[in-house]
């Protein structure tokens, strides 16, 4: 009596009514990607996901004895969570729907940081200590390619449309540029020269190299940034010519830069002298160098200031990103090792992951106060994410 | 409203889907593991592609998903001989994944077109080691020998991992500072509980990570290092010569001289927040300040000199924090010239200008180190506040001879969209010479530019009778126009009014060659003129300074 073309129909019509009259819809089963922090527990070796609103741990995802992840990422789709495990050379890919670990490939040498093309098609896993990156097409959740020819990977940054990707590498002065549709190598811009007098210091050139960590985008994609920390300086790339265009001298030894969320400044944490430069943009020249802690490992944006970790002091200092001036510090505790952190998407809270105490810190931006999660949280907490966050990155 | 638009998408979304109905097709398949065992029951999802370019919406819960929507997920399972099939497929690109409990997700993309379309799909074990209650792969589903294959395999790989990586897989232990709560009966419980008191212990616990040989031989120097007393050396070479250029014919002129320095500084961490810091240094040499008169200092390291080639005490303190680091306490031997009126770009005799009139404000009056206690709050706020007292004679007989008080004030600054700019203020008080005596003054310098910072010194002391007054000017040229990247130079002018009469002018530039990150070399000239004193003179001083620090 009925064709499947005539069922077809019913079903449609049928659903249509329901829709309207009843309200109901067709939902994906799982958490809600946007409103969870992603927490790498590296010492228990799982991922925790903790709800923003309630902070407490909705899920976990055990992913072996001695992985030892290091970097958290969800993919721009929401449909997956990958990490690299350091102590195991393999990627993990967790579903985000079912907070099932669904994958694990083998990559190369002690993967780190990572990072998706914005059509989450690729997943770059960086391997600093084999020099290559592998390409993990979340397509076939395969590994299609390694790409190498690096110097210590540390970070990878795709260009908003995907065409092109952009890889500092730590122990050397250049940042790679790779081709995505191809994933080779294409060409590798020096930021600056090592200055002549450095053949009378082999004791600090020869001795250990501090390249770049992570060439950083402005939010038009037209241009990166990207902190040497052995030279001292910032290069701005034109990344429609890929070539330096600006050096701008920094304090000593910055670790990376880090945009502000407006487009207006970024901050490099000079761990040679303990300061951090503030670099205008527009003038593309340092508009202050202020007096910061030791060991810093990130800044995050929000409320209107900048926040630095410093990771051995345990404070959090703050800097006032409309005058440019300290603006105090937050003392986290004592004895303990901070980490990095992520800023949510209001760009009102802080989850700062402090790996000592096994807790993660959500600090209030605006009032500088601060709550100690523990209740969940695993061992050794070395990082947190929020998808879509303007302030996604790892050490 | 709102569900008038949704049934009115509903109706268009079933025109199309009519539409669809006349150009569907089937996809199909059987899902197996590697070595071609059948999996029953496996989950099979058929998920449609955006087309390319499309902007990438994150999925979430309550996304509606409908039929034909990019991201629209279609699930079935696989029959017990592993076979499954989607009817009505309309073309397009798709995912096709297999989940299975025991085995790695397998997920490959697949373009459909108008005819019906046959997919093997293959799964993998997916092993967790040190998982609880992983589900083994369904009975009769997968053979023992196959079994057996795929974990030899598997052991084989991690053999492999093991020899190219060498790492340590022993579990790690740590020491933690935890707070538990201890009852009336000593029995310890780690959430509160009725009656029991909380109290801090430490626990050791036991984490599975590994390191690699290198970062556990990294760790342990590392840490023996932390335990350690730091040593440095610093040491200073020099060299000046004179030329009269106002007045008769002096001692001075013509003659080379050179003074030589070496500090030998320890850093000990004693307890929380609080360091032992000693500086011993031994001076040997003629500077130009034993046959040249003047005001101030024209070798700012003379200071320092007591006997020629004996090592002297020059500071030694203990430093410790309190209130959350905010206030700051030192107290022993102490120089109070390293923590009042201080300045960016003329303070450090070791890198910058070598006049001690370009160094320090002899307004300050303290002429040589001595037993002293400083206090600064910091709050990292841009604020900062000091106070500092300290003996400054050389031979004392008690503690209160010649005992100077320090306050000061300070400012950071961006003012006209400038950069940083530090502004200082301080007063001083102090009973040398049998007399109550007081002076004060200003100390700023203020970045202009990221190259260019500008410096200016004031400060004014009662003298016997009336007051003496002291000037100076200077700037910085740093991270650019330089011939080296870490070079740095610069050039000052001071001004000191006695009261009695007595002025001096002297000026000096320097460039500082920055060589290695432990040694540097800078060119001086100097030229002061003292007027109103006995023969009033002038001289022209070039000189040399090399520099070495460990």
């Amino acid at each position: 009596m009925f064709n499947s073309r005539s069922l077809t129909i019913l079903c449609g019509l049928v659903l249509a009514v329901c829709t309207a009259f009843l309200g109901v819809r067709l939902r994906a089963a799982g958490i809600d990607p946007t409103s969870v922090v992603m927490i790498v527990e590296r010492d228990s070796n799982d991922i925790a996901f903790m709800d923003i609103k309630t902070n407490k741990i909705v899920g976990k995802v055990f992913l072996g004895n001695n992985v030892n992840p290091h970097m958290v990422m969800m993919s721009p789709d929401g449909r997956y969570v990958v990490t690299g495990g350091t102590r195991a050379n393999k990627a993990y890919i967790i579903d985000v729907a079912t907070l099932k670990l669904v994958k694990v490939i083998p990559v190369d040498i002690a993967p780190e940081h990572l990072s998706f093309s914005p059509d989450s098609r690729w997943y770059y896993q960086g391997n600093p200590q084999g020099d290559s990156i592998a390409v993990i097409d979340m397509q076939s959740l395969t590994k299609i390619k390694t790409i190498t020819g690096l110097v210590e990977p540390l970070n990878v940054t795709f260009l908003p449309d995907g065409s092109k990707a952009y890889v500092g590498n730590y122990g050397a002065h250049w940042v790679g540029v790779i081709d995505v549709r191809r994933h080779e190598l294409l060409k590798k811009i020096d930021v600056a020269q090592v200055p002549g007098v450095a053949k009378l210091d082999p004791a600090k050139y020869l001795g250990e190299i501090k390249g770049i960590n992570y060439a950083a985008p402005t939010t038009d994609g037209k241009y990166l940034y990207a902190a040497d920390s052995d030279l001292g300086v910032v290069g701005k790339i034109d990344t429609r010519e890929d070539k330096v265009i600006k050096v701008i001298r920094v304090g000593p030894d910055p670790w990376r830069i880090y945009m502000s969320h407006d487009g207006k400044y970024a901050i490099t944490p000079n761990n040679g002298d303990n300061t951090i430069s503030i670099i205008d943009l527009q003038a593309d020249k340092v508009a202050a160098t202020l007096e910061a802690g030791p060991n810093m490992t990130g800044v995050n944006y929000a409320a209107g200031k900048a926040f630095v970790i410093s990771s051995t002091s345990g404070f959090v200092y703050v800097y006032d990103m409309k005058t440019l001036r300290p603006a105090g510090r937050i003392k986290v505790g004592t004895n303990v090792q901070l980490e990095t952190a992520t800023t949510d998407i209001a760009d009102e809270k802080l989850y700062l992951a402090d790996s000592t105490e096994n807790a993660v810190v959500i600090i209030d931006a605006k009032t500088q106060q601060m709550t100690k999660i523990t209740e969940g949280i695993g061992q050794f907490p070395w990082g947190t994410h929020i998808m879509d966050s303007k302030d996604n990155y790892c050490h | 409203m709102d569900r008038f638009r949704v049934a009115l998408g509903g109706v268009l979304l079933l025109l199309v889907s009519t539409a669809a109905a006349a150009q569907t097709t089937s996809v199909s398949g059987r899902v197996a593991n590697t070595q071609g065992g059948v999996i029953s029951n496996a989950a099979v999802t058929l998920r449609l592609l955006p087309p390319p370019g499309a902007p990438v919406m994150p999925r979430t819960p309550n996304m509606p998903t409908m039929p034909g929507m990019a991201g629209a997920e279609r699930t079935t399972q696989a029959s017990a001989d592993g076979t499954f099939s989607f009817d009505q497929v309309a073309p397009g690109q798709y995912i096709l994944q297999v989940d299975f409990d025991g085995f790695e997700r397998s997920s490959q993309a697949i373009t459909v077109a108008n005819q019906p379309q046959t997919v093997a799909m293959s799964l993998q074990p997916l092993e967790i080691p040190g998982a609880e209650g992983v589900a083994a792969p369904a009975a009769g589903s997968v053979t023992d020998t196959q079994a057996l294959v795929v974990r030899i395999k598997e052991l084989e790989q991690r053999i492999s991992d093991l020899e190219s990586s060498t790492v340590l897989s022993e579990p790690e232990t740590r020491v933690k500072r935890i707070e538990v709560y201890v009852d009336p009966n000593g029995n310890e419980h780690d959430q509160p509980v009725a009656g029991a008191k909380k109290t801090v212990t430490y626990r050791r616990e036991r984490v599975y990570r590994r390191q690699t040989i290198n970062e556990k031989i990294e760790e342990a120097l590392a840490d023996a290092e932390n335990r350690n007393v730091k040593l440095g050396v610093s040491a200073t070479l020099a060299t000046q010569a004179a030329r009269r250029t106002q007045g008769p014919h002096g001692d001075a002129d013509g003659h080379a001289y050179q003074l030589s320095s070496a500090d030998l500084f320890f850093t000990a961490g004693l307890a929380q927040y609080t360091m032992f810091f000693a500086d011993v240094v031994g001076l040997s040499g003629a500077p130009p300040d034993t046959e040249i008169p003047s005001i101030t200092l024209l070798n700012s390291y003379t200071a320092r000199l007591v006997h020629q080639n004996e090592l002297n005490l020059r500071e030694a303190w203990l430093r410790t924090e309190v209130f959350s680091q905010r206030l700051s306490l030192i107290a022993g031997r102490v120089d109070l010239t390293n923590y009042f009126d201080r300045n960016a770009v003329a303070n450090d005799e070791t890198t910058q200008f070598i006049s001690d009139a370009l160094v320090n404000n002899p307004m300050l009056g303290l002429a040589v180190n001595g037993t002293g206690v400083v206090g600064v709050i910091d709050p990292k706020n841009g604020f900062n506040f000091k106070v500092g007292f300290q003996q400054s004679s050389a031979n004392p007989t008690n503690l209160s001879e010649s005992a100077y008080t320090l306050g000061e004030v300070g400012y950071v600054m961006t003012p006209f969209s400038l950069p940083e700019g530090n502004y200082r203020v301080w007063y001083r008080h102090d009973n040398s010479d049998h007399r109550q005596r007081s002076g004060a003054g200003i100390s700023i310098d203020q970045k202009l530019t990221p190259v260019f910072t500008l410096a200016a010194r004031y400060g004014q002391a009662d003298a016997l009778p009336g007051r003496d007054h002291f000037y100076s000017t200077g700037f910085q040229i740093a991270n650019g126009a330089v011939v080296s990247p870490l070079d740095t130079w610069g050039a000052g002018y001071s001004q000191t009014e006695l009261a009695a009469g007595r002025k001096e002018k002297l000026a000096e530039g320097y460039y500082n060659f920055h060589l290695s990150e432990r040694l540097r070399l800078s060119f001086h000239l100097q030229h002061v003129i003292d007027t109103n004193a006995p023969g009033t003179f002038g001289y022209l001083l070039p000189g040399v300074r090399l520099q070495a620090s460990f």
